[in-house]
């Protein structure tokens, strides 16, 4: 059994990792990826605190099936959107949509 | 910081978890350096049956099952469904001499450093050598615990999930 | 009965608030019949009130605590009101004055645009007069004293768009303030010095000398609250140096002229002084004051009224000399005939402005010597102005020689010779400028261009009602009337019986029929030629002409430095203060459009921006819980 502090380490990577990605990936589909990447090395926090962290238990487990499903939800809203701005703008650029400006 | 492995302990779990290891930061680096949107997809697969690798490997069996369900099936297909329905030729652009993508990559390593050493840093005790819950009934615990103590968020949950659905239909719908 | 008198000033307010609700699109028979019909309801109360008071004498005030911020009696200040024989007399000459004034206003206004906003103004400020003269003390009176200001300011300026209206309205309301500034400037010193504004409390503490404030000592104390107030009745009461705006004023409507600058609001006042007489009366040296200036106003506004060419500024200079008639008898402490002479004064100069409205409706002029031979043409009309004339000249048995001649024969009294001399003076200027305007504008021959004709009822009902009140007024307090008016006031501590000696009598009548006799021959007869006798008195003529100057000296003196002071305050505002102001704001600016480029509407870099900042956070914190050591 590899101890938490590996699983933890994993996920930091896989965090960085996601987060470099959203944060410059020109492809919205891209950036919507990375945020999962984000997501999922979050849930594997989740997991290995449930089986070994300073209070182990089966509501980690819980947590991350919740934390699944609100991504699943987030992706199905995101990819809907994405869709809508693909026909307005025909593009998937992230530098297209600038619409916060000022 | 002497020896990164110190009290590490060569067995089969450590074995996997280390394969494991290796192939998803493989996957979730190579996702970020394939140019081909398409490939981009796949390799998140893969990263997402390594993390129901890793579940399997933390006894969250049900967890593993979830994961392989929703993300590697359904999230990848869907992204892939995106990806076919804008423009699945679609190629990243080459990487620009941004001064930006270094100071975002200066900033994702200043944060990684300073989880992994607090990570490290932390006093974390030895794991317990079994799950806290019956190890051939996780699916039975996790049941039990979700719909006593936790009905209420998991109806919450499930009105998230039609709410998303409804909202998903009524963006993505052509106007007019 | 005299607990409703609240009512009295409520009725015009209700008349006011109905119109104002109307309108301007209000129709003018109602607006004209309701505001007549309030204002007459407001008589007849103040009527019944006087009647209930002849039975019944003096009542306490009715008081109620209005705001209270301390334990200490001083410390809760009241509202409410109080009928009193000289507000009795008040009520009823304002609200009889406003009733004919508001009934003479729907034949002279007729077809005026802004015809109901006129009834709103008119209206409003009846209100503010009836109730400033139900006012128990002296912060309720400020309040209405302020209110009537107002109405003053809104009516002279009524006309706006005529811009010698505009300016008149501006600088009735900026002189009046100056006299204002002193009735408040007085009140809060005796606020201070007595913890109270109610009239008794005010004069117990000064009589008894029980002054809160040690120094300077009670009497000067007094003298200097008493001059004060002073200065608000000369602002009000267009006494001199500061009756200069009055003459102006005339540039609003003539019933504007006729109830507030005649009969009521000028006469506020008169009244106040009378109303806090004791408080006079406990200082001679301020008493000695309110003569001179009286004196001084009536002689100067009667030299003034001989050569003005405007039927309307003849007559107000003719109210600035009576007010300051006025004046001069409460100054040598003849508070009934003060009193008297308001009341009589209030009818037929009232009277003379609206038979002068009358007239200036008819010829569309204002100029003396524009008109001429009206008498045949307008009979009603002229009738009604010989009585005003001969009301105001004091000739027997009218009503102002009557109220005149108490006031001389006072001030022989009391041993002010000069002031007598100046009143006789006066007298005789007064016969003679009212019956110049008399003979100019009734006697010889047409000069105008369009054809005059009589008004309507609506104009000459009120004039023939006044014109029997200048016969009659003046009964009241005669020989013949047995002094009833006096008695009616009442002892009033520091006064002098005012008794008419017959010499006093033939002496005034000979100067008044001598003045008449005088503008007889010059402008009736011709015998004597105007224009040769001002050329023949030519420094003279043109110092009254040009009334001594005054507007003159005080745009030199005061005008012309407070407008420099204010250029230079102005350019400070506009080149300092706001170039301030605009640093700020174009400073704002100009940075503001450079960081505006930090927003690029790119998510993800809005995003980097926050990593770094959660990374310098995290070292941060981790640094200061002494985590990190680097």
């Amino acid at each position: 059994m590899a101890p938490v502090g590996s699983f933890l380490a994993l996920a930091a990577v896989l965090f960085c990792i996601g987060l470099y990605g959203a944060l410059t990936k020109r492809n919205i589909i891209i950036v919507l990826l990375s945020v999962e990447l984000m997501l999922n090395a979050a849930n594997l926090n989740l997991a290995a605190f449930a089986r070994m962290g300073i209070a182990p238990g089966i509501a980690g487990q819980i947590f991350g099936l919740f934390s699944m499903t609100v991504a699943a939800a987030e992706v199905a809203v995101g990819l809907a959107i994405l869709i809508a701005l693909y026909r307005n703008r025909n593009s998937t650029d992230v530098r297209d949509m600038d619409l916060m400006k000022w | 910081m002497s020896n990164p492995f110190a009290g590490w302990v060569w067995n089969g779990g450590t074995i996997a978890f280390f394969l494991i290891s290796l192939v998803v930061v493989f996957a979730a680096v190579m996702l970020l350096q394939f140019r081909k949107v398409m490939y981009m997809a796949l390799s998140i697969g893969l990263v997402f049956l390594g993390m129901a690798g890793l579940y399997i490997l933390l006894n969250a069996d049900f967890l593993a099952f979830a994961q392989i369900l929703i993300y590697a099936g359904a999230i990848t297909i869907l992204m892939l469904f995106a990806v076919m329905l804008t423009r699945h030729d679609e190629v990243e652009d080459p990487p620009l001499r941004d001064p930006k993508k270094w100071l975002t990559a200066l900033g994702c390593l200043a944060l990684g450093a300073a989880m992994l050493w607090t990570i490290r840093n932390t006093p974390w005790s030895s794991p317990p050598a079994q799950p806290p819950w019956p190890v051939q009934k996780n699916v039975a615990a996790i049941a039990e615990t979700l719909f006593t103590g936790y009905a209420v968020p998991f109806e919450l949950v499930s009105v998230l999930l039609t709410v998303a659905l409804v909202g998903a239909v009524i963006l993505a719908r052509k106007e007019g | 009965m005299i607990g409703y008198a609240w009512l009295v000033p409520v009725f015009p307010l209700v008349a006011y608030v109905v119109l104002l609700a109307a309108g301007r699109k209000v129709q003018e028979g109602f607006a004209a019949a309701l505001g007549t019909l309030a204002a007459a309801a407001s008589f007849i109360l103040s009527l019944s009130i006087w009647i209930a008071l002849l039975q019944g004498g003096p009542q306490p005030p009715y008081l109620w605590p209005w705001l209270t911020f301390g334990p200490e009696p001083s410390q809760t200040w009241y509202v409410g009101f109080e009928v009193n024989a000289l507000n009795a007399v008040m009520l009823v000459v304002v609200s009889f004055i406003s009733t004919l004034v508001l009934l003479f206003s729907r034949g002279y206004m007729r077809g005026d645009p802004r015809f109901g906003v006129f009834y709103q103004y008119l209206l409003l400020f009846v209100f503010s007069m009836l109730g400033l003269v139900l006012s128990p003390n002296l912060l309720q009176l400020y309040i209405f004293w302020e209110l009537v200001g107002l109405c003053s300011y809104l009516l002279v300026g009524f006309w706006y768009f005529k811009p010698e209206a505009a300016a008149a309205a501006k600088k009735a309301f900026v002189v009046t303030r100056l006299g204002d500034l002193g009735l408040l400037a007085g009140m809060i010193l005796l606020y201070l010095a007595t913890g109270t504004f109610d009239y008794e409390g005010i004069f117990q503490a000064v009589q008894t000398g029980a002054l809160r404030i040690e120094r300077p000592d009670p009497a000067v104390l007094t003298t200097v609250a008493a001059l004060l107030i002073f200065l608000g009745a000369v602002g009000k009461s267009a006494q001199f140096p500061l009756h200069v705006w009055l003459p102006d004023a005339m540039e609003g409507p003539t019933p504007v002229s006729a109830l507030i600058h005649a009969a009521t609001m000028v006469a506020a006042g008169v009244y106040l002084v009378a109303r806090t007489f004791p408080l006079f009366a406990a200082s001679p040296a301020a008493l000695e004051v309110v003569a001179y200036i009286g004196g001084t106003t009536a002689i100067l506004g009667a030299a003034i009224g001989l050569t003005q060419r405007d039927i309307k500024r003849v007559i107000a200079y003719s109210t600035i000399s009576q007010l300051g008639y006025m004046m001069m008898a409460l100054g040598v402490a003849a508070y009934s005939a003060a009193v008297f002479h308001l009341f009589t004064h209030a009818f037929f100069k009232a009277l003379l402005f609206l038979a002068a409205g009358s007239v200036i409706h008819a010829v569309e002029t204002q100029d003396l010597f524009r008109m001429g031979g009206l008498w045949k043409r307008m009979p009603i009309t002229a009738w009604t102005f010989l009585f005003g004339a001969l009301a105001l000249s004091g000739i027997p048995p009218f009503a102002g020689f009557w109220s005149k001649d108490e006031i001389l024969a006072a001030t022989l009294e009391s041993g002010h010779g000069f002031l007598f001399f100046l009143g006789m003076a006066a007298a005789f200027f007064t016969a003679f400028y009212i019956f110049r305007v008399f003979f100019l504008v009734f006697a010889g021959r047409y000069r105008g261009e369009r054809v005059p004709r009589e008004n309507g009822w609506v104009m000459t009902l009120p004039l023939a009602i006044l014109a029997i009140m200048a016969l009659v007024a003046g009964f009241f307090n005669s020989p013949v009337g047995d002094y009833a008016m006096a008695r009616f006031l009442g002892e009033v501590p520091g006064t002098r019986e005012a008794g008419t000696g017959a010499g006093t009598m033939v002496l005034s009548t000979l100067v008044g029929l001598a003045g008449a006799g005088l503008a007889w021959l010059m402008y009736g007869k011709g015998t004597l030629s105007p224009e040769r006798w001002s050329l023949a008195l030519s420094p003279l003529y043109r110092l009254s002409y040009h009334k001594f100057y005054l507007d003159e000296l005080y745009r030199a003196v005061i005008v012309r430095p407070f407008a420099a002071l204010a250029r230079g305050f102005d350019w400070a505002d506009r080149v300092i203060v706001d170039g301030l102001v605009d640093l700020a704001g174009e400073g704002t600016r100009a940075v503001a459009s450079g960081l505006r480029r930090l927003q690029t509407g790119q998510v993800q870099t809005y995003g980097l921006i926050a990593l770094l900042g959660l990374a310098a956070l995290i070292f941060v914190s981790l640094s200061l819980l002494g985590g990190v050591r680097l």
